[in-house]
């Protein structure tokens, strides 16, 4: 008898059907991914199984028994547990209390308490002091105790929804061990990620989805990372290659001065891509923060960058790493967020020319293919890649000059990812200038012209094209000092 | 929009407020017969008048996350200055103005405190609530202003196309802020700064001019109203609109507006002043006791939020 059992399952949101009868079965000490484009329903399957939603159909059975949860709380005293990744941790309290919290026993002194969790992070290798506040902890860690805190509430299924997003790569190999350690312990753990490699280091098994339906369920060893491709989106595909082209001269020139970060001077040249790498805390997004006029000082051209009113004026704009809470207003429809940095190019005395804006976020609707095609749904109701589109086409729309990007690929599908490069590529040709900071270093060494790494709030080597993954990841890490 | 969306959770959550006004006419229009009548629906809606212009005022602001508890005592301070001074001689209309934009500037002083200093906006209108009545009674040495020129008169009782003036001021209002709140860029730039003030910002739009723009507005809306008011008694009294932040609060949660910001409609809050006034009035007629009229208004409040709560569509 399988662990659990998912059977035709089925959830609509209004007129869309997210899932249309999807089957799911995990057995005991199982890891299996869940892979598939934007909008293929994992994150709304993995809800319903984790009591955010409630299903319109189909059944589920935990260990043989049917499982109906109607809350996250009711999931978990079923031993259901699911790692968002807005976390679920309470910041204020410390490691111990966040990782025993709930079953506390009335009067445990606080010795005791640290003790425990001590012993219990240290059998999983995690090395932060119990005491510690969580907010104190990068997001990484935190993400890692929200993970340790599933052994303490002995969890019978674990899911994970892309959780390697924020990590640094050291905590990335953390989270891994972890993980195969909830299995060897007899726990099923469902992985949702648009990292094929990880998907390849980590599963047991491998389900893709494609439009709210189960297309395939298959062992690792009867998959290719081509293969997993052609399932998700039902047609062949073929990896992004791009021909770097020559730079078209000086575009200008940032100066850039902010706390914990070196001096910096950078010159742009017209259309090219520059990528940023280096640990998280490396000081890489700070300096794209800071040339958008949110912290420290920077200047453009000798204009100095107060905001990021004055930056959008020089024709720079940010997309930030978060689309939820710095991206996107959730409640808006996606024509208004779309169209939330260009108002007053759509404007006359005032009043909104409401063909205009349609017209436009038609546009840049088809241009990146958002789908569902709707944009008066409100921009709660994207997918997460899709969400991702629409803080991309809310940059475009500005036509800027200068495109600072944070992690530009995260949570969006490899097929889509593969579309972003190359519209990201088109626009260099266009002229526009991109930096791109990302941890990705795959997305670096195969988008960008050159690689500016940093480490300890310096640029410690640029990398020109043709990049070396391998070389990138090594100056990352600190493996290769520069001579 | 897509056909099929919707469903009766959806509609509920929608028009549920339609649906709560339809069900109060019909019980009060079955218990009193005197409900339905044109003269008693005029009626309320003059009653409703001043706190309804409260309320959309106050809609913008808390569209945009934030508060107003001072509209009480701006609606005084106003009320007062509009009267002295045309008491003291001056043309009607221009002590009309002058309350007009004094009303503003008291908005955009608490606007100020708001987004500069970024001080909740909760304590800088507490104490503002203070600070303006504590003006109006230095200004009206305590004593109710009389005697107002006959302009005030037919601002409070003037009829026009058999609608009292009053309701012909608090629709052209209600009519002005819907504009502002749906076709223009600013309304857009409120409801992205009250629905996530963080993305607001890194889209370049100015945060703290729409909070300064915001409040203004509540203190435009007050100056307004304290015109409707005094014209319907006609004077100016030092202790006028005590209390009328939280009727102006109520119909704008009643009419389906996010305490948090950035969803919800001024329409809704008409509906939600309606609601209110319908009540008041309904219980008038009945002869309920203002003791218990209280506890009523209370519980229509939390049934207002409750349903809103039962059939809203489930947000992640
Ligand atoms: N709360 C909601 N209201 C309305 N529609 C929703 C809601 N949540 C999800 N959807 C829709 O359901 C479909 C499936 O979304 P879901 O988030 O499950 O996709 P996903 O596979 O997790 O995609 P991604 O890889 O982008 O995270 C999408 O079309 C999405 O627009
Ligand atoms: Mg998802």
């Amino acid at each position: 008898m399988a662990l659990l059992e998912m059977r035709g399952i089925k959830k609509h949101f209004g007129g869309v059907e997210a899932l249309k009868g999807v089957d799911f079965v995990l057995e005991a000490g199982e890891i299996q991914a869940l892979v598939g484009e934007n909008g293929a329903g994992k994150s709304t399957l993995m809800k319903v199984l984790s009591g955010v939603f409630q299903p319109d159909g189909g059944q589920m059975l935990l260990a043989g028994n049917p499982l109906r949860p109607r809350s996250v709380a009711e999931a978990q005293q079923a031993g259901i547990v699911m790692v968002y990744q807005e976390l679920n941790l309470v910041s204020d309290l410390s490691v111990a209390e966040n990782l025993f919290l709930g079953r506390l026993p009335p009067l445990m002194g606080y010795t005791r308490l640290n003790q425990e969790a001590q012993a219990l992070l240290g059998q999983m290798g995690l090395e932060f002091p119990p005491e510690a506040s969580v907010r104190q902890l990068s997001t990484g860690e935190q993400q890692l105790v929200a993970v340790a805190r599933a052994f303490v509430q002995r969890a019978k299924v674990m899911v994970f929804d892309e959780p390697t997003a924020t990590l640094s790569a050291n905590e990335v190999e953390q989270l891994f061990r972890l993980i195969r350690r909830l299995r060897s312990e007899g726990v099923g753990v469902a992985y949702i990620s648009h990292r094929l490699e990880e998907i390849f280091l980590l599963a047991d098994r491998v389900t893709v989805l494609r439009d709210g339906e189960r297309v395939s369920m298959a062992p690792l060893s009867e998959l290719t990372p081509e293969r997993v491709v052609n399932l998700m989106v039902g047609r062949e595909v073929r990896a992004y290659q791009r021909q770097p082209h020559g730079s078209e001269g000086e575009l200008g020139r940032f100066q850039v001065e902010a706390a914990g970060l070196a001096p910096l001077g950078l010159t742009l040249n017209k259309g090219e891509i520059v990528g940023l790498a280096g640990v998280i805390g490396s000081g890489r997004s700070e300096v794209l923060r800071a040339m958008f006029g949110l912290v420290g000082s920077a200047s453009w051209r000798g204009t100095r960058l107060s905001g990021p009113l004055t930056a959008l004026r020089q024709g720079i704009f940010y997309i930030p790493a978060d689309r939820k809470t710095q991206g996107l207003v959730l409640e808006l429809s996606a024509r208004e967020n779309v169209t939330l940095s260009v108002l007053s190019r759509l404007q006359w005395l005032g009043v909104m020319k409401a063909a205009q804006e349609q017209q436009l976020v038609k546009g840049w609707f088809r241009r990146l293919s958002v789908r569902p095609s709707d944009p008066e749904r409100p921009a709660r109701t994207f997918s997460g890649g899709n969400q991702q589109k629409l803080v991309l086409a809310k940059g475009l729309a500005t036509t800027p000059q200068v495109l600072l990007m944070e992690e530009p690929s995260r949570g969006v599908d490899v097929v889509t990812r593969y579309e972003l490069y190359a519209l990201l590529d088109e626009l260099a040709r266009g002229g526009l200038s991109l930096l791109v900071s990302s941890s990705d270093t795959e997305e670096l060494s195969g988008l960008c012209d050159r690689v500016l790494v940093f480490r300890g709030g310096r640029v410690v080597v640029q990398l020109e094209a043709p990049l070396d993954r391998e070389e990138v990841v090594a100056h990352v890490t600190g493996a290769r000092r520069v001579a | 929009m897509s056909p099929g969306r919707g469903g009766w959770r959806e509609l509920l959550s929608r028009y549920g407020i339609v649906l709560a006004l339809g069900a109060l006419v019909l019980v009060l229009a079955l218990l009193s017969p005197s409900f339905l009548t044109p003269s008693n629906w005029l009626n309320v809606l003059r009653q409703i008048a001043v706190n309804a212009l409260l309320a959309f005022g106050m809609t913008v602001v808390i569209l945009g996350a934030g508060i107003d508890l001072s509209v009480g005592s701006i609606l005084a301070f106003t009320g007062a200055v509009a009267a002295g001074l045309s008491v003291a001689g001056w043309p009607p209309a221009l002590a009309i103005l002058v309350a007009l934009v004094l009303g503003a500037l008291i908005g955009l002083f608490n606007g100020v405190f708001v987004a500069y200093a970024r001080i909740a906006p909760f304590i800088v209108t507490l104490a503002g609530l203070t600070i303006f009545r504590g003006a109006t009674l230095v200004y009206t040495n305590g004593m109710p202003i009389t005697g107002l020129p006959d302009t005030f008169n037919v601002i409070g009782n003037a009829v026009w196309l058999g609608i009292p003036l009053p309701v012909w001021i608090t629709l052209a209002f209600l009519a002005l802020t819907h504009f502002l709140l749906r076709y223009t860029a600013l309304g857009r730039a409120i409801y992205a700064v009250g629905g996530n003030e963080e993305a607001a910002r890194l889209s370049g739009i100015s945060v703290t001019r729409i909070k300064l723009f915001q409040y203004a507005y509540s203190g435009l809306a007050c100056a307004l109203g304290a015109l409707v008011l005094n014209g319907r008694l006609n004077s100016a009294q030092p202790t006028a609109g005590v209390g009328f932040e939280l009727d102006a609060i109520a119909a704008v949660v009643v009419g389906g507006t996010s305490l948090f910001g950035g969803r919800g409609t001024v329409m809704g809050t008409f509906l939600g002043a309606l609601i209110i006034g319908v009540l008041n009035n309904g219980m008038n007629l009945l002869n309920v006791s203002a003791f218990y009229q209280q506890i009523v208004k209370g519980g229509v409040i939390l049934g207002a939020l409750l349903i809103d709560r039962l059939f809203a569509t489930r947000r992640d």
